[in-house]
């Protein structure tokens, strides 16, 4: 989860311009300002940088930081194996 | 009729950001016009862009994520306006504020990148933010939520005329009591290689790379052609019976507006000049003024050798060669769709100042023009009404008149 973890946070910070001391693991996208739109261009993003594809339906506004990075994270390892 | 006051005035232009600076560039009449980074290796590469604009400093955090760059600058021009109007959005009733902008292009350097993006990587790498970031009515759109502005919300199309035309359909909108209150205006941020390519490639654009301070040159003998320029200008506009009521400073009277068509051609002007004569007509007859009551003229004057000449063919009928005029084009370039409305400014502050800016680089006036135009410096003298012009591609005219208080 850390590896997953940190990646989601460096592109919420460079990519989204997210307030970097507003990023816990439980904060929810919500309330670092990542709509439902920023959220599909979230996902975009994560597919196109780090590879990995997580269906729209799986993540919304009101997960927290640490669920997404959890998903990314399960994804990874899947296709690693 | 009921007159219309202008009690706020937004630019952000080649000139500067803020009224202040872009009026005392237009009056130092020193143009704009550099060489382009962004256009480096085409046959035009130079502009007229606005300088050390910082989406981040004058917009906000994250603008750079949502906003093309005609959203930014109409945003900050709006937020001026608002401001020097006197009006606190905190405290206004949001749904009588109408928002009026006019567009020629929309976000088209979003368009380009995204564009690249699809070759060169795929669908995969289209940002979900593409359609929200270029499609033009979104810049009216982006400042109904800033300003939370409620009201009548639209951007007008009219090419090169755009922002003249949204000014008249604002003040439209005041007079048949549909708002309270419009931020009427224009915005552009046409300079992108592949624009700027399709305007060489109709040979609209000046070929003067070896200079291209020089390049742009209304009413000039030696003019070939318009460079291209971005901005915006945003007015506030009110009844002004409400604007009194208020104490609100009024700096002009927005008294009339006309508008027609060509009819005629793709891209060329009409050279009877007879939809420019109708539209100036119209304009003068809703504000209630005679030809000899116009004494001052900030003419569409795009510095291409038929438009100023024809325009000037249709002032000569129009005016005679009474009414001192000008082309601020001359200094900042041609803003494309932000163009009428900068313009509109302009001639308020003319008006307000008493003061005519004059037309930059206008040295050998082009014999087959007979007009009073302002050139070399400033001309000052007590103004009553000024007429702006403005003319699109696709034959539209918007003719704005305004008035003195």
């Amino acid at each position: 989860m850390t590896n997953s973890y940190d990646a989601l946070v460096d592109l919420l910070v460079h990519r989204f311009d997210v307030d970097p001391a507003k990023i816990t693991p439980e904060a929810t996208f919500e309330d670092l300002d990542i709509d439902s739109l920023f959220m599909v261009e979230l996902l975009l993003v994560v597919q196109a940088e780090l590879g990995v594809e997580i269906p729209d339906e799986a993540a919304t506004p009101r997960d927290t930081i640490a669920k997404a990075a959890e998903l990314i994270g399960a994804q990874l390892a899947a296709s690693a194996s | 009729m009921t007159a219309v006051a202008v009690t706020g005035l937004g630019l952000v232009t080649a000139a500067g950001i803020g009224a202040q600076a872009t009026w005392a560039g237009v009056c130092a009449g020193r143009s704009a016009a550099r060489r382009d980074p962004n256009l480096a290796g085409l046959a035009v590469d130079f502009s007229c862009t606005v300088p050390g604009f910082d989406p981040a400093l004058h917009v906000g955090t994250r603008s750079r994520l949502i906003h093309d760059r005609f959203v930014q600058l109409a945003l900050t021009a709006a937020r001026e306006a608002v401001a020097d109007a006197g009006h606190d959005p905190a405290g206004w009733d949001g749904a009588r504020v109408g928002v009026v902008i006019g567009c020629g292009l929309g976000g088209v350097a979003t368009w380009e990148r995204q564009q690249r993006a699809m070759t060169e990587n795929g669908p995969g790498s289209v940002s979900a933010l593409l359609i929200p970031m270029l499609v033009p009515n979104m810049v009216a759109g982006n400042i109904a939520i800033d300003l939370k502005a409620t009201g009548p919300n639209l951007v007008t199309a009219t090419a090169c005329a755009s922002g003249a035309t949204a000014l008249g359909i604002a003040r439209d909108l005041l007079l048949a009591d549909r708002c309270d209150i419009v931020l009427a205006g224009g915005s552009e941020a046409g300079v992108s290689p592949l624009i700027v390519t399709g305007f060489a490639q109709m040979g609209a654009l000046s070929r003067r790379t070896d200079d291209p301070a020089a390049a742009s040159r209304p009413f000039d003998a030696g003019r070939d052609g318009f460079v291209i320029g971005e901005g915006s200008a945003v007015l506030v506009l009110e009844r002004e019976p409400d604007a009194r009521a208020r104490g609100a400073h009024i700096r002009a009277r927005f008294a009339g507006y006309g508008a027609s068509a060509d009819a005629h051609h793709l891209t060329a002007p009409d050279p009877q000049g007879t939809g420019v004569i109708k539209a100036t007509y119209d304009a003068l007859r809703d504000a209630g003024l005679a030809p000899e009551d116009i004494d001052h003229v900030n003419a569409h004057g795009t510095s291409t050798p038929l438009n100023d000449e024809i325009e000037a063919n249709a002032l000569g009928v129009l005016f005679g060669a009474g009414p001192a005029v000008t082309s601020t084009k001359g200094v900042l370039g041609h803003a494309l769709g932000a163009a009428g409305a900068i313009e509109a400014a302009l001639s308020v502050l003319t008006l307000q100042h008493s003061t005519v800016p004059p037309t930059a680089n206008l040295e050998h006036q082009d014999p087959k023009i007979d007009l009073d135009v302002v050139a070399g410096a400033p001309r000052h003298g007590r103004l009553k009404a000024a007429v702006s012009n403005s003319f699109g591609f696709g034959g539209q005219n918007a003719v704005l008149v305004f008035a003195a208080t």
